[in-house]
């Protein structure tokens, strides 16, 4: 029967499609929260950024005015990583790829 | 003695807290009622799912990715949450008891338990006033509803701790035109 010849072709295609899935980087956003002060925000992006006040302060106030910001960007486990530490800080944040 | 109300930085990256007695009690009062959501515990008066929701959020829309994601650090992120209150509930109970105030001294990791605690506290009570906007706590409390006074007196000790952290923090010289460039 034909199956057999199919298989493979099917297993071959997605895998090169992954490949090129797995190198795209992951954004890291921040979503903008009612309730959370703005100085905590700052305070926390800060913190495990290392960003300076303006560079924090900019990012916050994007969160504010457009509802997120992405606040790093990179492979999938240090995304993962980053993602768990704003949340570890009680911040909204989601990880995704464009 | 600089007759101080709130938090003040302290060299060495702790922090040094002067409230009234009255406060103390207060903040007191929440530990026991933080400690069953953070935990996930039974509590029959409370519906938890959106709190929980808020307190631990999603790291994915994805839910496959989601599950995953809860399998790696879910326990982890409840287990820091959890022993941030404890040990704001322990230093709560130190500290001198002056006539008219309380004051004690915190490190800094206890000062950064604090935070945790006052934070998800507030979380906590914006989510049990249904606020969904700022403008519905940035013009102050409701004076006759004790969550919302509560709420209100949390974000002044919020921001008091926060001012006092963020002097630690440094690093603007090194770190600035770097990390601006991005």
């Amino acid at each position: 029967m034909a199956a057999p010849a199919i298989a493979p072709q099917r297993t071959d295609q997605p895998r090169s499609d992954e490949r090129t899935e797995r190198d795209r980087p992951w954004n890291v956003i921040v979503w903008n929260d009612p309730v959370t002060l703005m100085s905590y925000v700052v305070f926390v992006l800060r913190k495990l950024f290392n960003h300076d006040e303006p560079t924090a302060t900019k990012l916050m106030l994007q969160v504010h005015n457009e509802g997120r910001a992405v606040v790093a960007s990179g492979p999938r486990e240090k995304s993962e990583m980053d993602v768990s530490r704003l949340h570890a800080h009680g911040l909204q944040a989601t990880m995704a790829r464009d | 003695m600089a007759r101080f109300h709130g938090v003040r930085r302290l060299d060495g990256g702790g922090v040094r807290v002067r409230l009234s007695h009255r406060e103390r009690e207060a903040l007191r009062s929440l530990p026991d009622q933080l400690r069953p959501l953070l935990t996930g515990e039974q509590d029959a008066d409370t519906p938890q799912g959106p709190l929980r929701d808020r307190l631990f959020p999603r790291g994915y829309d994805d839910p496959l990715a989601e599950m995953e994601y809860r399998e790696l650090v879910g326990s982890s992120l409840v287990d820091e949450r959890v022993a941030a209150l404890d040990e704001f509930a322990r230093t709560l109970e130190s500290g001198d008891d002056k006539r008219l105030w309380w004051a004690l001294e915190l490190d800094a990791d206890e000062a950064a338990a604090w935070l945790s605690a006052v934070n998800d506290a507030r979380l906590t009570l914006g989510m049990l006033l249904g606020i969904e906007s700022e403008g519905q706590w940035e013009g102050g409390p409701d004076p006759e509803d004790p969550t919302s006074v509560m709420m209100f007196y949390l974000g002044w000790l919020e921001e008091e701790l926060v001012h006092a952290l963020m002097g630690g923090l440094g690093g603007d010289a090194g770190a600035g035109p770097a990390a601006a460039g991005q």
